[in-house]
């Protein structure tokens, strides 16, 4: 790229209309056109990983909940597996099951609210006010079976929270919710696609291509959303009972990556489903486990944005070496790459388009010098 | 003495009229299709500007910032005068109360957008303290701009092309009566019909609607202010009695657009010596009303999709020209 | 009530500053305004980005030391009559990543919100409740309608 003809540059943030988040983009444009980004996270910087150095385990696992306000059981459930994993803890089937629901609706809010968002960087108000609308659905599911609409904190070393065991009530409430949010999630995406003046705006916007994703290191549904089938729930045992299906795009430009989200939403109803219909019978949580001291033990889930390592050892039932890999810090490569040569109306959209949590990203920032 | 009464009458009708509109696009249709309760009619246009009122002045971040300042007023005194010409007590004005005055001053409407977008300097952007330049950067020594700049630049661009349609939908009717003079306009139609009920003037309407979203930047053409990258856009500095004013003239400019369609192709221009100012009201209703359906359904366009669309309305404002011809 | 405070409170523009956090109540208080179930535009309350529009600063996070001064000159800003509102418990005591620490603590918190711009209201929870949010804006309300 010639670097003669950038004329100006651009900055959006650290508080700005379209990205809720602190951050920074920096935008090198030659007539409205982005020929290069570069985009600055830190600003959201707490140092969770820091924090956690030394406190007890319990403790430190709700912290990570913390991490994220959108996927917020998915970090806890991974803080969870590592030292299930470390201190070798059997966990009921049942609490299993119900993990897995709590992680599926998480990822159908998470995907709802990415659609909700999009909608509104487009432009387009109605939608998103009515996705946010469906979302309210899982919202008070998630509330209904965690007690709180976004810290619901279900997993615990051992099994879940009692309080989180699913009665008949519960599991007819979630059957009606996650129905209701496949009817209307399935109108919207028949009204979204017919509708022209929005598929001008998101074909071929912003593409990523299936060799540029893999170099970038994309994961999770933007990586999908390429056409790479790569998914970690089918490498995680948890989910051997289920059967789903890993959906892929060709594209990798703005609809296609709206699209693998909507078809995700399905897959999860499918998931949760299958579980609400095997639910076993049984306790939900086993604390016979003992601590001890462990080596450093990772575990990786699939969390509503890519795959998600956490890694700690464990020493006289405090946690060390806390390091997490959120699945954002990966996709930033692929949101710089993907605005170059579009409008910068569509900047926000590209780097939106890549569901960016950069509060997620910003614990501990690393910079690795790539030749 | 008589008729210098029916024009300020008028012109107060219009303003009054004019403060519900915003009301009305946000709660009947906005808030009905996004099945919420919304606001009550009187919260965005009339309630908002008064609140306004009553806020601390401050200065805003420009460079110039009296000039800064005073550009809505200039707005809001060419939208008045766009009005005053409208109404049928000015027409002995002669070359006033014509299209190609109208035109001139509609240009003015356009033209302080680049000023204000050039000379506001807001905090969200360039000026939001961010150790940027400490940090280094992939491309370390281009000039920075403000995102107001950027909206300057569309401004300009959309004076170049975005106002074709409705300068062309204006001159369909001066085509069929053969005059620019809103006076010849009107008494034409008097004779023959409105213009609306021609296939030339159907055409016209519809060129002078979509001319009429896009002089008011109202989704989806709202790319001077889009929210996506320039938050605000040109009045992003504005505060208190100032934006107050940047509020009433948009509504204003609502109402006056309407009258203009009314009087060039129902052929009612607006006084309140007549029963016609209904229709002119009715008009400038029902204006906002479509606009506020069709925008609530649309995402904001981008070049790429607001060029065709130009285009598209331009050829059939030329269309309706030739059809008026004929 | 005067016509001006009539007019106050008829028309409220709200602004919302994320200043680090974990995004759960940022989401939420978008959700108040934003969906359909809590709509906050019935109760005259208008989302904003431009700080010279805004009446009402709602600020949550327990403020980063790099948000520390964007949030300083947002505040300066917003022209008189202003309220400033802290939702959550990050904005309010600097949270978990103030309070909770191991062996070290946390350096990257300027926080909370109160030792650096004045608060008026303060919302509770983590993460705040949309009910909660409204019912903290309107609680305050009064001292933006009394104002000179």
């Amino acid at each position: 790229m010639d670097k003669n003809v950038i004329e100006t540059e651009i900055t959006m943030g650290t508080v700005h209309s379209a990205a809720i988040e602190p951050y920074r983009v920096r935008l090198f444009v030659e007539d409205e056109i982005v020929k290069d980004a570069e985009i600055t996270v830190g600003v959201n910087h707490r140092g969770v990983e820091r924090i956690m150095e030394g406190l007890p385990v319990e403790k430190a696992n709700s912290l990570t909940e913390k991490i994220c306000g959108i996927c917020s059981g998915v970090h806890l459930w991974n803080s969870v597996l590592v030292a299930e994993k470390g201190l070798e803890v059997e966990i009921p089937e049942r609490a299993s099951y119900i993990r897995i629901i709590v992680a599926e609706l998480e990822r159908i809010h998470s995907h709802l609210l990415y659609l909700a968002h999009g909608n509104e960087v487009l432009g387009h108000e109605t939608f998103s006010m009515r996705l946010f609308y469906i979302r309210e659905t899982v919202m008070e599911l998630l509330r209904i079976i965690g007690g709180n609409r976004v810290q619901y904190g279900v997993p615990i070393i051992g099994g879940i929270r009692p309080r989180a065991e699913l009665d008949e009530m519960k599991v007819q409430k979630i059957r009606e919710g996650i129905d209701y949010i496949r009817g209307k999630v399935k109108e919207f995406a028949d009204r979204f696609t017919s509708d022209p003046m929005i598929m001008s705006r998101i074909t071929g916007v912003c593409p990523l291509n299936r060799k540029d994703a893999l170099r970038l290191a994309v994961t999770g549904p933007t990586l999908r959303a390429t056409g790479v089938e790569f998914d970690t729930r089918k490498e995680m045992e948890c989910y051997d009972p289920f059967e789903f299906d890993v959906i892929t795009q060709d594209d990798g430009d703005v609809k296609s990556n709206l699209l693998v989200r909507v078809f995700e939403i399905f897959e999860s109803v499918k998931i949760i489903k299958q579980a609400l219909k095997n639910l076993p019978e049984g306790a939900v949580v086993d604390r016979s486990w003992e601590m001890q001291d462990t080596d450093i033990t990772k575990s990786y889930v699939e969390a509503p944005r890519g795959t998600l390592y956490h890694s700690y050892a464990l020493e006289d039932g405090r946690v060390r070496n806390v390091v997490i890999r959120t699945p954002s810090i990966a996709n930033i490569g692929a949101m710089q790459y993907a605005l170059i040569g579009h409008h910068i109306t569509d900047a926000q959209l590209g780097i939106v388009q890549c569901d960016p949590c950069f509060t997620c990203t910003d614990r501990a920032i690393e910079i690795i010098k790539r030749r | 003495m008589y008729s210098i009464l029916g024009v300020i009458g008028t012109i107060i009708i219009g303003f009054i009229v004019s403060l519900w509109l915003p009301g009305l696009e946000r709660k009947l249709i906005h808030a009905r299709v996004q099945q919420r309760i919304g606001p009550p009619i009187s919260s965005p246009g009339i309630m908002a500007p008064l609140k306004f009122f009553f806020k601390q002045t401050i200065m805003p971040y420009s460079p110039l910032p009296r000039l800064y300042n005073s550009l809505p007023l200039i707005g809001l005194l060419s939208v008045l005068f766009i009005f005053l010409f409208t109404v049928p007590e000015t027409y002995q004005l002669g070359a006033f109360a014509s299209i190609v005055a109208i035109v001139g001053f509609l240009k003015i409407e356009e033209v302080i957008y680049v000023f204000m977008g050039s000379l506001s300097k807001s905090v969200m952007s360039l000026r939001m303290p961010f150790p940027d330049l400490a940090k280094g950067a992939k491309h370390p020594n281009v000039q920075r701009s403000f995102l107001e700049d950027i909206s300057a630049m569309r401004a300009f661009r959309l004076i170049a092309f975005g106002s074709f349609p409705l300068y062309i939908a204006l001159f369909v009717p001066a085509v069929i009566s053969g005059s620019i003079s809103l006076g010849d306009i009107v008494a034409y139609q008097q004779v023959h019909g409105p213009i609306l009920f021609s296939a030339a003037g159907v055409i016209g309407a519809i060129v002078f609607f979509i001319g009429y979203m896009i002089l008011l930047n109202e989704y989806p053409f709202v790319i001077l202010k889009a929210k996506a990258d320039v938050i605000e856009g040109p009045y992003m500095e504005y505060a208190a009695k100032w934006r107050a004013l940047v509020y009433i003239m948009r509504g204003f400019l609502m109402f006056t657009l309407a009258t203009l369609f009314s009087v060039l192709f129902l052929g009612v221009p607006p006084s309140i010596f007549t029963w016609g100012i209904l229709v002119n009201i009715l008009v400038a209703v029902l204006f906002p009303m479509l606009m506020a359906s069709f925008s609530a359904f649309a995402p904001i366009f981008t070049f790429k999709q607001f060029y065709p669309v130009t285009f598209g309305a331009t050829i059939l404002g030329v269309v309706a020209l030739l059809a008026a011809f004929i | 009530m005067g016509i001006k405070s009539y007019a106050r409170a008829r028309a409220i523009h709200a602004m919302l500053v994320y200043t680090g956090g974990c995004n759960g109540c940022d989401i939420e208080i978008v959700n108040a305004v934003f969906s359909p179930k809590y709509d906050a535009e019935q109760y005259k309350i208008f989302l904003t980005w431009n700080p010279r529009e805004a009446d009402v600063l709602i600020v949550t996070g327990p403020v980063t030391k790099q948000n520390k001064k964007p949030l300083k000159e947002i505040y300066k800003a917003i022209p008189e009559p202003k309220l400033v509102i802290a939702a959550g418990a990050c904005a309010l005591m600097g949270g978990v990543y103030k309070n909770i620490h191991g062996d070290i603590p946390s350096e990257e918190i300027a926080g909370p919100v109160e030792e650096i711009i004045p608060v008026d209201a303060k919302i509770p929870g983590c993460a705040v409740r949309p009910e909660d949010v409204l019912a903290g804006a309107v609680s305050a309300l009064p001292k933006l309608l009394e104002a000179k």
